[in-house]
């Protein structure tokens, strides 16, 4: 909203605070000033639009004006002088809904002379960004810039009938704008209707049937207020936003229209010289509930902006800003509430903690210690968690990424058979990425084909959520990409599972998923729970290297973690080892190998380790392990440990393994 | 040969001597079981008694004399072997280490990690909610009811089933008043969505910092202090904070809290568009309504809340011009922090 220094001069008795200087008293006292511009002998203060959402009052000049006059210590001037229209009114008005229409004013002018305004009209306009038009438009914006009224004149030749309808458009109905756009209207519209249809969309634009032109001569000057939630509604599926629009749908105050009709009666008489009102008021209105008085406790004010403020400086400050007040208890205020800052804006007393707040200025306030008991707070592991990881995975060679949640179908496709297990955005920001993701793997593929242009071996990871329909479940998922063929990404992520979670294991998949390399993929598992999947690429997925992924769901992870450690007292006598080595097929698993022989070497054993395998010249490989035994309470004999080492290879002979003795 | 001569050659030939093999061999000569000194001692029986004491005793230093400078030979070239050895392994140690260089975190992650830890050591609880919310949380229970001009300041992705993706991370507000009622100190960062269109200083993706205290008397002034601790120490030094009016439904009064600029310190400057002031955070008192939808009743108990970019202080921290590289995953990016 742009507010001319000069307008203000008008409205603000003796303001001689400099353009720069008031922008900033705006700033810290009312709403953010953009910044200030010259505009011809004018200058220009933007104050920003966001800032006057709560403010219906503030989009005219006269609510700035007062505002302004608060702050400095002026007298306000009215530019409203109070007029009579007496006499029946020429124009019928009736309302089907007072809840979307809460009043509606309108006066009949004719003699009315079409010219384009006066130059001191046409500056004040053009400094705030309203293009002048015609000396009537330009009447009816200038009150909108002024008082924050919205007007709208029409042509009283054009309308149809005597009498002006408000009401929701019937389907089917049609109307073209004054901007030239055509509108399909429905019921949910609400609009201003002659006896023939929709002359304007109520509260938003005029219709062009009835536009002001240059053989107009007799006028209906509408001064109404519409609800602003219907505005709201309207202007945005209509798409279509204006300069009324933007003020109703801040909830302007219904006692403004006759103020907009007596502000354009004067200005209407000085730019259309001979004009002459045809008949009174028309001013259709169902009576406003007067909000009931705010009750302000002076204690409790304090204690909210943690000062002490002295009764008189709120009365000045709450008066200043025509607030009334009234003293029902010592240090306890009954404050009335002006009409223009009632429709949404103040209701209750901490609405008020603002006006005094802002009014005093915070800088007032010295910041204070708030006196509370010591108290540890509810831990959150769940984060503490991801922490871990998150450092663990870093430590390890791993960099933090983040990935959009976002995905688009095609790369849905690629990842899951079912599209519809992801939520879908009605409103992506591009069309194609109108899913969420279930899965952290697309980001994590698109990481490595985009960093596999700029870097030979890479590893990152990232930590975030896969959303379901029904939960969110936070993932942890590593990539270990390298140019050469060499399987060692898969090993160094299994080490990384072993990392995070002590005690994992990896159990080759059988079904793979097309992305995964059908004999490089399985699953992570901590006892019997899966905890993630192990899994390269397939080929096909990255271009120029190996690309192998560690993806773990978090919240297993940590249900999984060991439990806390217990001691066992150190061994009192020596143990003793034996390496074995079997001859196993070609797709033997090193652990199945490793837990048959566990089991054949029942309770003495201490460890087994693999030690390494080399392949053999028939295809199948010789698996070596080193084996250690002892017994708590002595030292085994030789002849022991033997009777062990054959009790083994019995076993395993008998299991179908060969071994290399 | 007597023993005095005996001395004199053997401990030349010890000066001789270069290997301990050499050494060796003197000894076995000189003090050897069948050695020089064993037989000019058979000599001893023809002497005279004092002679062959006189003998005996010369003879024994003779022996420990020619010990000890042996030993102290031996330990000579024993430590000029070892030194050889040790200068042939001499390794060149400003090779790259082996194994893999560390990884790092996030930017935003350790921005995000560093005001957790400084949040937690003044007490407050960190917290998290959904990143789909429903339209209650969002809004409604914020005091943004349907249709008022607040929602358009924050554009929303509107989800099929009717849901929706946070645009901020206020409503864990309200989910911990639900969870833990007052008194509360709390703070939730995570992933917001906007639907905005993207270019350099604009994400339709990035990540706030919700804090939210509530307790018997919350005013103002406390409002001010934890804000001027916290941000002195999250840009480690003291800073300059000011308070103006903002609207914002879910507080009441609603605050921009402005600092004073680092850069310049308050003189202007191209950074704070020569105001002298950083808008920073919104914060405010919480709106009593956002109380009574989280059960708490606002004639008890009051707070504050606010709401810290945490995207926008990664990128002031770091100086990172371009808010695209954070969810770009280019490791060019990534490892240098």
């Amino acid at each position: 909203m742009k507010f001319s220094y000069n307008w203000l001069r008008d409205l603000v008795d003796q303001l001689d605070t400099s353009p720069q200087e008031l922008a900033q008293l705006i700033t810290i006292k009312t709403a953010e000033s953009e910044g200030v511009e010259t505009h011809g002998r004018d200058h220009v203060i933007e104050i920003d639009n966001k800032s006057l959402t709560h403010r219906p009052d503030l989009w005219g000049h006269y609510g700035m004006a007062r505002e302004v006059a608060a702050i400095l210590g002026r007298k306000l001037v009215d530019p409203v002088k109070p007029a009579k229209f007496p006499g029946d009114a020429s124009v019928r008005v009736s309302i089907e809904d007072h809840a979307l229409c809460p009043r509606y004013s309108a006066l009949v002018f004719e003699n009315v002379t079409v010219q384009p305004s006066p130059e001191w009209l046409q500056q004040r306009l053009e400094a705030v960004g309203l293009n002048p038009i015609n000396n009537i438009v330009d009447v009816t914006n200038y009150v909108l810039a002024e008082i924050a009224q919205p007007m709208h004149a029409f042509d009283a030749a054009k309308l149809q009938g005597g009498e002006i309808f408000v009401r929701t458009a019937r389907a089917g109905e049609t109307i073209q704008g004054l901007n030239d756009e055509s509108y399909a209207l429905d019921p949910s519209h609400l609009v201003i209707a002659d006896g023939g249809g929709p002359v304007a969309i109520a509260g938003i634009i005029g219709g062009a049937v009835s536009a002001i032109s240059n053989s107009t001569t007799r006028i209906v000057l509408e001064s109404a207020n519409f609800n602003a939630s219907s505005v709201r509604k309207t202007s945005s599926r209509l798409k279509l936003r204006t300069d009324a629009s933007i003020r109703f749908e801040k909830a302007q105050d219904p006692v403004n229209t006759v103020r907009g009709l007596e502000r354009a009666f004067a200005l209407l008489q000085e730019v259309s010289p001979g004009i002459r009102l045809v008949g009174g008021l028309a001013d259709n209105y169902r009576p406003q509930p007067v909000q009931a008085p705010v009750v302000l406790p002076l204690d409790w004010l304090d204690r909210k902006l943690g000062r002490a403020i002295p009764a008189e400086e709120v009365r000045r400050i709450l008066a200043s800003l025509e607030f009334g007040v009234e003293v029902i208890e010592p240090r306890i205020f009954s404050v009335f509430v002006p009409s223009w800052r009632a429709t949404k804006d103040v209701s209750i007393k901490d609405d008020l903690v603002e006006e005094i707040g802002r009014m005093i200025g915070y800088d007032s306030i010295p910041p204070v210690a708030p006196l509370t008991p010591a108290r540890v707070p509810p831990a959150n592991p769940q984060r503490e968690f991801h922490n871990r990881v998150r450092d663990m995975a870093a430590a390890q060679g791993f960099t933090e990424v983040h990935n959009y949640s976002f995905v688009s179908e095609e790369t849905a496709r690629v990842f899951s058979s079912d599209l519809s297990a992801h939520i879908q955005v009605s409103n992506p920001i591009v069309a194609d990425q109108n899913l969420l993701r279930t899965s952290l793997l697309p980001g994590i593929w698109k990481n490595i084909n985009d960093n596999a242009r700029h870097f030979d071996q890479f590893r990152l990871f990232e930590i975030g959520r896969a959303i379901h329909p029904d939960r969110e479940v936070p993932h942890f998922a590593a990539a270990v990409y390298a140019k050469d063929d060499s399987p060692m990404a898969l090993s160094e992520l299994k080490r990384l599972a072993e990392c995070l979670l002590p005690g994992v294991s990896v159990r080759p998949s059988e079904s793979t998923q097309p992305y995964e390399h059908p004999r490089r993929t399985g699953d992570v598992l901590h006892g019997e729970t899966k905890v993630g999947r192990l899994f390269e690429f397939h080929p096909k997925m990255v271009e120029g290297g190996r690309a192998a992924v560690l993806d773990l769901d978090l919240t297993r992870l940590m249900e999984s973690h060991p439990a806390p450690a217990r001691y066992q007292s150190l061994r009192r006598f020596p143990e003793s080892a034996f390496d074995l080595s079997v001859l196993a097929g070609s797709r033997a698993l090193i652990a199945d190998v490793q837990a048959t022989l566990e089991k054949l070497a029942g309770d003495g054993l201490l460890s087994i380790d693999f030690l390494r395998e080399f392949a053999l010249a028939d295809g199948g490989r010789s698996l070596s392990y080193r084996l250690t035994i002892g017994a708590p309470d002595r030292t085994l004999s030789a002849e022991e440990v033997g009777a062990v080492r054959s009790r083994i290879i019995d076993g395993m002979r008998a299991a179908g393994y060969d071994l290399r003795l | 040969m007597d023993i005095s001569e005996l001395h004199a050659s053997a401990l030349a030939a010890l000066d001789r001597a270069s290997t301990l093999e050499e050494l060796e061999a003197i000894r076995v000569e000189a003090l050897g079981r069948k050695g020089k000194l064993a037989e000019i001692s058979k000599t001893f029986g023809k002497l005279a008694p004092e002679e062959r004491a006189r003998a005996g005793k010369l003879l024994n230093t003779v022996k420990q004399d020619l010990e000890t400078r042996l030993d102290a030979r031996k330990d000579a070239l024993a430590s000029v072997v070892q030194n050889a050895r040790l200068e042939s392994e001499w390794i060149d140690l400003t090779a790259p280490a082996s194994g893999v260089r560390p990884g790092s975190l996030h930017p935003i992650t350790q921005v995000q990690r560093e005001l957790e830890e400084l949040f937690v050591s003044l007490g407050f609880a960190i917290m998290d909610g959904p990143e789909v919310e429903t339209e209650y949380y969002n809004f409604d229970a914020l005091n943004i009811p349907a249709d008022h001009p607040a929602r358009d300041a924050q554009d929303t992705f509107w989800l099929k089933d009717g849901r929706l993706l946070r645009t901020h991370t206020s409503p864990v507000q309200l989910r911990a008043l639900e969870k833990f009622g007052p008194p509360l100190k709390m703070i939730a960062p995570g992933r917001v969505f906007r639907n905005e269109e993207v270019d350099a200083s604009h994400e339709h993706t990035f990540y706030q910092l919700e804090g939210m205290m509530v307790d018997r008397d919350v005013s103002v002034a406390h409002l001010l202090y934890f804000m001027k601790t916290l941000l002195s120490a999250i840009f480690h030094r003291d800073v300059t904070v000011r308070l103006r009016p903002g609207f914002f439904p879910f507080v009441e009064p609603g605050f921009e809290l402005d600092i004073q600029c680092l850069i310049c310190g308050g003189k202007g400057c191209p950074v704070c568009k020569h105001s002298g002031w950083v808008e920073l955070l919104p914060c405010g008192l919480v709106n009593p309504a956002v109380l009574r939808y989280g059960g708490v009743d606002p004639e008890q108990w009051g707070g504050f809340a606010f709401g810290l970019g945490l995207t926008r202080l990664a990128m002031m921290r770091y100086g990172i011009d371009d808010i695209r590289l954070f969810a770009s995953g280019d490791l060019r990016f990534l490892n240098q922090f």
